[in-house]
């Protein structure tokens, strides 16, 4: 199977949305992050700029003048481009969302988002295409995951992690240096798509740091606040 | 005015036609009883007329003309043969013998034919009915019969039946219009309810006569759905005034501190302070909204397309792992007891959720350090899952009221939360054909969920997708 190369040159976006100062906020923000972007302030317009330039990530409002967000991507599917699309949309019930996904959709955002998470989101989507890991273990520092035999060691130190706890480690070092927003946690190990009300997953990533930094020289899971968590080691 | 809408009601422009049809049929049916009792009555005296004939004939051809006038005075004599009639005329129709003093006018002969004459006997005139013949020696012979009777019979039996059918259709009438009326006064009293609702509001109620007819039943139906409407109206009322108000207090809270930050100059770290704060308070209203749109989508579409087969045991367990890790803070641990492998059709996420915000208000409102247990149990063909701390519970006065959007004890309006919880969990319940019970735990509340039915299928019917997805 031949790996799809993403090269650093290919940070360009499209963002389709119709509201001035939402879009102006998204590419200002993009933009201060480094991606080149490109707004579409209406369906038409989306369409023909999606059609005619390859991107990294196509994000999109549900609700567009002329053509639809949904009906975008719906085109864009049947001619082969399988551009990553992020879909932000005020309509944010489970039905909604499957509607959104089940169109060709990669992804969901639910309007209002933080911004943080709306790179973290578009990040994981640029990454997706790029990185196959097939290695059985997972380092960072001196952190080690044998995905084989689910098992976690610190610095040569075996550390007991419950099986949920090990899915969230491993998911947030899959994406080491990389946001990891709450509700994409939630998703991708609980495999739940609704916001719990609570700060439960707080608490729970709170229980996994514990384990995995107490008495450790330098911790590895950080808090992004207001966002999600993020893996990094010190450089 | 009612006499009016009954004759423009449906229901008797349906009685009429059937009115109409039935008295066509009546009148049909009618005419052919008349017609063939009459014609009854009438052969028979045809054929009695036709016999007398044929003797008097016999008679003629054996004893010859004398003979023929002894048989006819023998006749006129006996009283046997009252009403008949019987002439014997010469060649130039002059009576020779006979009840009558003239050769009637007649139809040719061999013919039925149909006369008023004078009888000898009686001074009156009467309708014969006769036939006659010509004898070999050119007299003429005419035998008939008084049909005076024949005639009243007719007309008696004419009348009856035209007494009948005026009777028929005027009952037919009556009762339709009374049927009509009835209706028609049942309707405008639903029509009459109706308009008074939409002009003074909710409180009425359409009358209940107490005769348990259909239409008792109607407006029994009917006034059931108004007191859910009006109930609903009340919630809807509650709720729109409770948003108000939590809304209020954020929203009042962020203006305030914009306001005080763009008159005075602060600090930078005191501006960045604020800006988190109002962010925060921007999270939680923004919160409160998808919590009240995702219970109202609940309530609202019959949304069991994202029904599953899942395992309760499983999702409990889950949500118990989930919250463990809560509980500890406080120095408690969640568990989950009793038969882990009950299936039921459900939405797992919703499920996942409905648990979430009970074992949540468990360790919340529960004791420090306790325990929250969650507890499966098969229970009459039921599956009963139920999460109980061992906390302070809540008095069973409040039991009811807790299932009310923003509803919140006094005691835990100092905790987070927007009492929205146990309404989603109810919600949840409803979608799930589930009853929900409040239990006095002593000590604690506990919570029951009731889920109709359940199969007892195999673990590998049901395997997760989650472990794929990362």
């Amino acid at each position: 199977m031949e790996m799809k190369i993403v090269t650093v040159a290919l940070r360009h976006i499209l963002v389709v949305e119709d509201d001035a100062e939402t879009a102006k906020q998204i590419v200002d923000f993009l933009t201060k992050r480094g991606y080149e972007t490109d707004l579409a302030v209406d369906g038409n317009e989306g369409l023909r700029l999606s059609e005619a330039n390859e991107y990294s990530v196509i994000i999109l409002d549900r609700m567009l003048p002329f053509v639809d967000g949904l009906a975008i991507i719906q085109r864009l599917r049947e001619a082969g481009n399988v551009t990553p699309a992020l879909i932000v949309s005020a309509l944010g019930e489970v039905d909604d969302r499957v509607r959104g996904l089940r169109a060709g959709g990669d992804d969901y955002l639910v309007k209002p988002f933080a911004f943080a998470e709306l790179l973290a989101r578009i990040e994981a989507l640029a990454r997706r295409s790029a990185t196959v890991v097939k290695d059985t273990v997972l380092r960072v520092g001196d952190l080690e995951l044998d995905l084989v035999s689910r098992t976690v060691n610190r610095g040569g130190r075996d550390i007991k992690l419950l099986p949920r706890e090990f899915q969230v480690l491993e998911y947030l070092v899959r994406n080491e240096g990389h946001v990891v927003p709450r509700t994409m946690l939630l998703e991708k190990v609980w495999d739940l798509h609704f916001d719990p009300s609570t700060n439960i997953i707080d608490v729970y990533v709170g229980r996994v740091r514990r384990k995995v930094d107490g008495e450790q020289t330098y911790p590895l899971i950080h808090t992004i606040r207001g966002v999600g968590f993020c893996v990094r080691a010190p450089r | 005015m009612l006499l009016v809408k009954t004759l423009r009601s449906t229901t008797f422009k349906l009685a009429l036609i059937s009115i109409g049809v039935f008295g066509a049929v009546v009148i049909v049916l009618f005419g052919y009883v008349y017609w063939s009792t009459t014609n009854f009555v009438l052969s028979r005296s045809d054929s009695a007329i036709e016999a007398e004939r044929t003797t008097l004939r016999n008679m003629y051809d054996t004893n010859g003309r004398e003979g023929l006038i002894q048989a006819i005075e023998r006749r006129n004599s006996t009283a046997s043969l009252e009403g008949s009639v019987y002439l014997l005329a010469d060649q130039s129709f002059s009576p020779v013998a006979g009840t009558l003093k003239k050769w009637p006018v007649v139809k040719d002969a061999e013919q039925w034919t149909e006369f008023s004459a004078d009888a000898l006997a009686q001074n009156r005139s009467l309708l014969y009915r006769a036939r006659w013949e010509t004898l070999p020696d050119g007299f003429h012979l005419l035998v008939g019969k008084d049909i005076s009777d024949l005639g009243r019979f007719a007309t008696e039996i004419y009348a009856a039946l035209a007494f009948a059918i005026f009777l028929i259709f005027v009952l037919a009438a009556v009762a339709s219009v009374s049927v009509t009326r009835r209706t028609v006064g049942r309707i405008e009293s639903i029509n009459m309810t109706s308009r008074a609702i939409m002009e003074m509001g909710l409180g009425r109620r359409i009358p209940i006569r107490g005769t348990q007819d259909e239409w008792d039943q109607l407006a029994q139906n009917l006034n059931s759905m108004l007191e859910r409407i009006e109930a609903l109206m009340a919630e809807v009322k509650q709720v729109s005034d409770n948003v108000a108000h939590d809304l209020r207090t954020p929203l009042a809270r962020m203006r305030g501190r914009l306001e005080k930050a763009s008159i005075e100059k602060n600090a930078p770290d005191h501006d960045q302070s604020l800006i988190n704060e109002t962010m925060a308070d921007l999270d939680d209203v923004l919160r409160m909204f998808s919590s009240l749109t995702r219970i109202s989508q609940i309530e609202a579409t019959n949304r069991t397309a994202a029904f599953r087969t899942v395992n309760l045991g499983e999702i409990a367990t889950e949500v118990a792992e989930l919250f463990d890790a809560a509980a500890e803070g406080k120095g408690g641990r969640v568990e989950v007891f009793g038969d882990k492998t009950m299936h039921i059709s459900a939405d797992r996420d919703l499920l996942f959720d409905a648990i979430s915000n009970l074992v949540d208000n468990a360790i919340k409102h529960g004791r420090e350090g306790g325990l929250v247990s969650i507890r499966l149990d098969r229970k009459e063909g039921e599956a009963l899952l139920s999460v109980s701390d061992d906390g302070p519970g809540i008095p069973s006065g409040e039991f009811e009221h807790v299932f009310k959007r923003f509803y919140r004890l006094e005691r835990s309006r100092s905790t987070p939360g927007n009492g929205l919880g146990l309404s989603l969990v109810a919600a949840v319940a409803r979608l799930h054909g589930a009853s929900i019970r409040l239990v006095d735990n002593a000590p604690g509340l506990r919570v029951e969920l009731h889920f109709p039915c359940f199969d007892t299928i195999g673990e590998t019917t049901y395997r997760r997708s989650t472990a794929n997805a990362i």
